[in-house]
């Protein structure tokens, strides 16, 4: 076993283990119940699978997927059986790192293959719907890459055709299996920060976003992301991750309304997506989400900020800030010290402390290792970001059959969300959620 | 100002606190009593302190002593008994130290009190009250005798560090014991010292604060690294002295020193 997959595995178990421990502390079922896709998440269900291995294929065999088959190759409890792309390169490169998977370049033809248990779809964003509804009408469980799909009507399609399906549904929402950010909205849940006020999101990069085309009927295959016909761009790209957090953190609560705008302001290249965006989404109590992402300036980087009345979360850094971080270190000092019944000099004399003096915000770090920090720069994905985590549970799910509550519908809404703002972009005005797309899950 | 109040009835620990009262935070550990008493005391506690800080706070536009200083030189101002009885207690321990201690850090003189009518008038414009190296000392003394008056046997409280008080002692001590540390310095211990029904007030320069202590009469601002803790029965007295013979020559801490009865005195460099 290398060390890379001795380090994921523990991370795995690490991950089980703080969800087991939550059912043991004060408040860790309230806690545990605003995170439901984590029941089965732990140590316990893992040892139930005992040497089974869900049988999955990969489907769209891109960075993406082959970032997705290193994960998995670390994982005991599944084996990829086959894997499917049309475009040739990508096919063989994924092949090189798993030479038994069988190889099909229609998917069609994979789904009927009896010897599959589930698929793992990382295709472009129009694929999403199609092979997520013929996957599952093939009786295979399904993880599929964010954003849900390319059109609502779509995502309504996949929502209705998982309410009449046994079969598992997961969406590529990896910070749902993400240390940090569970433990940072637990934190926000318990009232860390008070009262939400306000949400600022933001993804900066500076890069073209484009890959290279060895030919130029090649352009709109390779970088379906910069077309409409096959992208929402920078927000279902990025801005799906980023809005499922807000409303998690507002405790499935859902904005009514979007405002945005959204222009190409440097690469000007023949895209058609914008490089520049910024939207306001409006909650029903006014809270509102900032969200900005431009690809020509790298200087803020990724940050999903979450504003209370007493405190600030930087979800993606893993740390938060309070508002009157006046506590005295030595009256913390001396309470602690009562509860452990020892008795010692407390640092508590000293010039006058002076409130005026406080210059800036000290950060908190929400988990001790911050090794899945993500600067927002990859294209493809970040270590320890939990993408590892959600395809164990996946296929973990596999094996069982159970259904993971609340991903689809995170996915679901969150996807809604960054389509209506491009609907607000592309028309210049307010989109109010409209009725047609609102299911029993959302609260307003 | 934003406060707290935390009580574990288990091991019978409560914990008031405040912050952004007189410049600095307040903090207040009271052991052996329930919830009930516990946060009745610390409401009245809260409530005193906001009080005082409205009435001595110089740096709050609308407090009391603002009033004063804005109007003192135009026409007498009358004011409450006890600021009225503050001002004539600053006149004694501006005699009692030699004028080192003077409330208007130029002329004590220009202040007029009139005890018929609780007035007070300013000779000259230039004149300004500031109570800040007696009023933390001052509330001190009241949230004392609050705390007397319903038997908490054993408490800790502690203005923003430089102003402390230790009743009674600590669960597992025979007093509370706190350290003066460096503030230059991270994390250098310079002395300890056993509070028992006593306060320490310290006074001195830090990194970020200097120069905010001024001798009197020359107006001089101090910036030595030392820092002066004073150990008293008499928190007023303590918090006096430590700011007064932080701008003193030695020869002039000794015979002010003669003039009060305190515990203990020290200087440190830093």
């Amino acid at each position: 076993m290398t060390s890379k997959k001795q380090n994921k595995q523990s991370v795995d178990l690490s991950l089980r283990q703080f969800i087991k421990d939550l059912g043991g502390i004060a408040g860790g079922t309230a806690l545990l119940a605003s995170t439901p896709w984590l029941q089965s998440f732990t140590v316990d269900k893992l040892s139930e699978l005992k040497k089974e291995k869900a049988r999955l294929a990969v489907i769209g065999t891109g960075s993406r997927g082959q970032y997705h088959i290193h994960n998995m190759l670390d994982i005991e409890h599944l084996e990829i059986v086959a894997l499917c792309d049309n475009y040739i390169p990508n096919l063989k490169d994924a092949s090189v790192l798993c030479p038994k998977a069988k190889t099909y370049t229609d998917y069609k033809k994979l789904l009927e293959s009896s010897e599959i248990d589930g698929v793992v779809i990382a295709t472009p964003l129009n694929w999403h719907a199609p092979m997520v509804l013929d996957a599952l009408d093939a009786g295979k469980h399904v993880f599929c890459e964010k954003a849900m799909a390319l059109t609502m009507d779509e995502c309504k399609a996949i929502y209705e055709a998982y309410q009449q399906t046994d079969r598992v549904l997961y969406f590529g929402l990896q910070q749902l299996f993400d240390e940090k950010y569970i433990k940072g909205i637990q934190m926000i849940h318990s009232g860390l920060l008070g009262d939400i006020v306000g949400m600022r999101c933001h993804w900066f990069r500076n890069h073209d976003w484009r890959r290279p085309v060895p030919s130029p009927e090649l352009e709109r295959k390779i970088n379906w992301r910069l077309y409409w016909e096959s992208s929402g761009g920078l927000m279902t790209e990025l801005g799906s991750h980023q809005l499922e957090i807000c409303n998690w953190a507002m405790g499935q609560r859902v904005p009514v309304s979007v405002s945005g705008m959204g222009d190409i302001v440097y690469w000007k290249d023949g895209r058609e997506v914008y490089d520049s965006v910024n939207l306001v989404y409006r909650y029903a109590n006014g809270v509102k989400i900032n969200y900005e992402s431009l690809i020509s300036n790298k200087f803020n980087g990724m940050e999903n900020q979450i504003l209370g009345n007493r405190g600030t979360a930087e979800l993606a850094q893993g740390l938060y800030y309070l508002e009157d971080d006046d506590a005295s270190p030595a009256i913390q000092q001396l309470i602690a010290e009562i509860r452990d019944k020892v008795f010692s000099a407390i640092p508590a004399a000293g010039p006058s402390w002076r409130s005026e003096t406080k210059g800036k915000y000290k950060p908190y770090a929400i988990v001790k290792n911050t090794a899945g920090v993500h600067s927002g720069a990859s294209m493809i994905g970040a270590d320890a970001d939990g993408s590892d985590l959600i395809l164990s549970s996946f296929a973990q799910a596999c094996i069982t059959g159970e259904k993971a509550k609340n991903i689809v519908e995170e996915a679901y809404v969150a996807t809604i969300l960054c389509l209506l703002g491009n609907q607000a972009m592309a028309e210049q005005k307010t989109i109010y959620f409209p009725e047609e797309y609102r299911i029993p899950y959302m609260k307003f | 100002m934003t406060g707290t109040f935390h009580h574990d009835d288990r091991l019978k620990i409560s914990h008031g606190n405040l912050t952004k009262i007189m410049g600095t935070r307040f903090d207040i550990i009271l052991l052996e009593k329930g919830e009930e008493l516990a946060s009745g005391i610390w409401n009245e506690t809260r409530q005193e302190l906001i009080r005082l800080d409205k009435m001595l706070n110089k740096f709050d536009a609308t407090s009391e002593i603002s009033m004063l200083n804005e109007r003192a030189f135009l026409y007498p101002v009358m004011v409450c008994p006890e600021l009225f009885q503050i001002l004539v207690d600053c006149r004694i321990y501006h005699e009692k130290t030699m004028g080192l201690f003077d409330i208007s850090l130029k002329d004590l003189s220009k202040v007029v009190l009139s005890e018929s009518d609780y007035s007070v008038s300013f000779l000259s414009p230039e004149i300004s009250l500031d109570l800040g190296a007696y009023a933390k000392g001052y509330a001190l003394k009241v949230i004392w005798d609050k705390l007397i008056k319903h038997n908490v046997p054993h408490a800790f409280v502690s203005f923003g560090d430089s102003s402390i008080l230790g009743i009674g002692n600590h669960p597992y001590g025979d007093s509370w014991k706190v350290s003066i540390t460096n503030p230059f310095v991270q994390n250098e211990v310079l002395g300890e010292i056993d509070l028992k029904n006593t306060s320490l007030s310290t006074s001195g320069n830090s990194p970020n604060y200097t120069n905010h202590i001024v001798r009197p009469g020359s107006g001089q601002k101090n910036n030595e690294r030392k820092l002066v803790c004073v150990v008293s029965g008499n928190p007023v007295d303590a918090e006096v002295l430590s700011t007064t013979l932080m701008v003193a020559t030695e020869q002039e801490q000794e015979r002010i020193l003669q003039n009060f009865e305190i515990e203990s005195f020290k200087i440190y460099n830093t």
